[in-house]
């Protein structure tokens, strides 16, 4: 089922949870909303679970208003954060409670609750866990009895709240690839919330950059990566260098006033000037973390730090110690005018 | 070579943990003990006989009776009151929430002679409603209406402080669960939000039910000591003392004790329940 959104907004007392949003999730796609906390991507969620009610704007649900409905009938599966299993039931009685209080006559007979609970149970590969009490479980299990619980209802839309957010890292890798296995064999259309970046690029078919109540980017992991929108993109998507056009004209151009952002590893080292805007350094540190080399250098006339990453191979062709002398040069960057600049400072 | 015995700093001597213990106990003994001893002492100084009969003197029934209607009217009534007040400050935000708050524990801050008072000052034939009361033929004031009315009020922070602390705690994310699961309003409640606060819930029961059982300050005011008809237990031990009839009184005040004996063990069961299921209560 498809949802969509326009110019909605959200307000708690002074302060602006949501401000016009306009969103076309389609029909079977993953969604991550991304950004820090605060950025308004829960209010959101909430909202579309009909939990919360925006005070304007529209929310459809392939093309039918939503917004009149009560949470219980939206059909949405909604997975806390916090689980929220029902801690006086077993899980099996957690998975059946959506079948359970629905009305008489549409209430499955209770072998077929039966049936349906030890399907579902299965296919969170938990079945042998069905007499247990909540308390009894390990935080990853409780999240994927959470999520058997929010399916057993047959949504048509799944929203997922910082579904890993309590987990430690080694089981949170996991969930995720088997929660991007399972939307694949489910097909139903599902929006999860992170501030997690990794989390949001690896699992995501599109990603959603919120910030501060307002949607800076919409796109694919690869289009946020590689063409963030704004300079909030940029830096919340992985690391930046920063350059200033009063130090670094050649680089950020003609501009006036501008700021030029660049990866780390789209930074180039040379030992030999290659052309004038080639910038000489000093290295300061190299640290060699896992897979890559990180490099940080100054500039002679200031004391500001550029970070660059090489991969090992990369080192090891021509290797760099503290103090050497050489000259960077980026093969990609993004100009930003000022302007813009002052939403990030204040973010 | 040199021994070292270890030695835990919060550990005391043997000494100081005796005379510790001691204390403690013979306060208890001194302020608990010994009253709790001496009402029943009392109550059997002149033999079983007399206890009996004072227990089955008809005023004494009718006290006990009274006492009894009382609490069964004003534990039900609090009952509905503290979950709903609990339900709506523990799981919504709203204007006026901690003016609500205050004003449950008003019965608390305020001494009971005066809240007794206060229905006379209200209801009494000079009150601001006696003259339409008496009107309509209501009475209220001297009646068993306005000990129920007294009663109700003196206890009803019990249950609604009881669950409030502990509903804030649980938060409200299992009663979202269920309604995005499909659940009514009801069936949220009886399923979910019920079963996780039920032991707080009988342990705000209990004390709401001594007081309400107990109470003297606010009922003594209202009632007007009509013996065989607005005298309560406590009430009732009282006039029976004033009259220098001492077998008598103790001996409806060892029902009172005996009540207080009671609720401490179930009390004390709830307790052991609620830490056996992880329902912690709020003055565990």
């Amino acid at each position: 089922m498809s949802i969509t959104i326009e110019h909605l907004n959200k307000q708690f007392g002074s302060y602006r949870a949501l401000n016009d949003i306009n969103l076309e999730v389609n029909s079977g796609e993953l969604i991550a909303l991304l950004g820090p906390s605060g950025c308004g991507k829960t209010s959101l969620l909430r909202i579309i679970g009909g939990l919360d009610v925006a005070d304007s704007g529209s929310l459809l649900f392939h093309g039918e208003d939503v917004q009149q409905r009560d949470a219980r009938e939206r059909n949405v599966g909604f997975v806390f954060q916090h689980y929220a299993l029902f801690r006086r039931m077993t899980v099996f009685e957690n998975v059946a409670f959506g079948l359970r209080v629905k009305p008489k006559k549409e209430r499955p007979s209770d072998a077929e609750i039966k049936r349906r609970v030890h399907e579902l149970l299965s296919l969170v590969q938990l079945d042998y866990l069905a007499d247990r009490y909540p308390a009894q479980l390990s935080g990853g299990q409780r999240q994927r009895i959470a999520l058997a619980r929010a399916l057993a209802v047959e949504p048509k839309i799944l929203l997922l709240d910082e579904p890993f957010g309590a987990l430690d890292a080694q089981v949170r890798k996991e969930l995720r690839r088997w929660l991007r296995r399972l939307h694949d064999e489910l097909h139903i259309t599902s929006i999860f919330v992170t501030h997690d970046q990794e989390e949001a690029l690896e699992v995501a078919d599109r990603v959603v950059v919120m910030n501060k109540g307002v949607i800076e980017q919409v796109g694919t992991p690869d289009e946020i990566y590689a063409t963030p929108a704004s300079p909030f993109v940029y830096q919340f998507i992985g690391n930046v260098n920063l350059f200033h056009s009063r130090d670094h004209a050649s680089w950020t151009g003609q501009h006036g006033d501008a700021v030029a952002y660049t990866r780390p590893h789209d930074i180039d080292i040379s030992h030999v000037q290659q052309d004038a805007t080639a910038l000489p350094v000093e290295v300061k540190l190299v640290r060699a973390i896992g897979s890559v080399v990180r490099v940080e250098v100054s500039t002679q006339n200031s004391s500001e730090l550029i970070e660059i990453e090489l991969s090992r191979e990369r080192f090891e062709l021509a290797p760099l110690a503290n103090g050497d002398k050489v000259f960077i040069r980026p093969r990609q960057i993004r100009v930003f005018e000022t302007g813009a600049q002052h939403e990030l400072s204040a973010a | 070579m040199v021994q070292v015995q270890a030695r835990i700093a919060t550990h005391e001597s043997k000494g100081v943990t005796l005379l510790l213990i001691g204390t403690a106990l013979l306060y208890l003994l001194l302020f608990l003990g010994l009253p709790l001893f001496a009402v029943f002492y009392e109550a059997f100084r002149k033999g079983w006989e007399l206890y009996w009969a004072a227990l089955q003197e008809p005023d004494a029934w009718s006290a006990i009776k009274l006492t009894f209607i009382a609490a069964a009217i004003a534990v039900p009534a609090n009952l509905v009151f503290g979950v709903a007040a609990a339900w709506v400050i523990a799981k919504f935000e709203f204007k006026g929430k901690s003016l609500l708050i205050t004003l449950i524990d008003l019965p608390f801050a305020v001494s009971p002679v005066v809240s007794g008072l206060v229905y006379v000052l209200l209801f009494g034939a000079q009150g601001w409603f006696g003259e339409w009361l008496s009107a309509h033929d209501i009475k209220l004031i001297f009646a068993v209406p306005g000990i129920v009315l007294a009663t109700i009020f003196v206890t009803f922070p019990f249950i609604a402080r009881e669950l409030i602390p502990l509903m804030q705690a649980q938060g409200k994310e299992e009663e979202e669960a269920a309604v995005s699961l499909g659940a009514s309003g009801w069936q949220t409640f009886w399923r979910v939000t019920l079963p996780n606060i039920k032991w707080g819930l009988l342990y705000g029961v209990i004390l709401c039910n001594a007081r309400a059982m107990g109470e003297f300050g606010a009922v003594s005011v209202v009632s007007g000591h009509i013996r065989g008809m607005t005298n309560t237990l406590p009430l009732h031990v009282e006039i029976l003392y004033n009259e220098y009839n001492f077998v008598a009184a103790f001996s409806v005040a060892s029902l009172l004790a005996l009540l207080a004996l009671v609720t401490l063990l179930v009390k004390s069961l709830v307790e052991w329940q609620a830490k056996r299921s992880g329902e912690p209560l709020h003055h565990g």
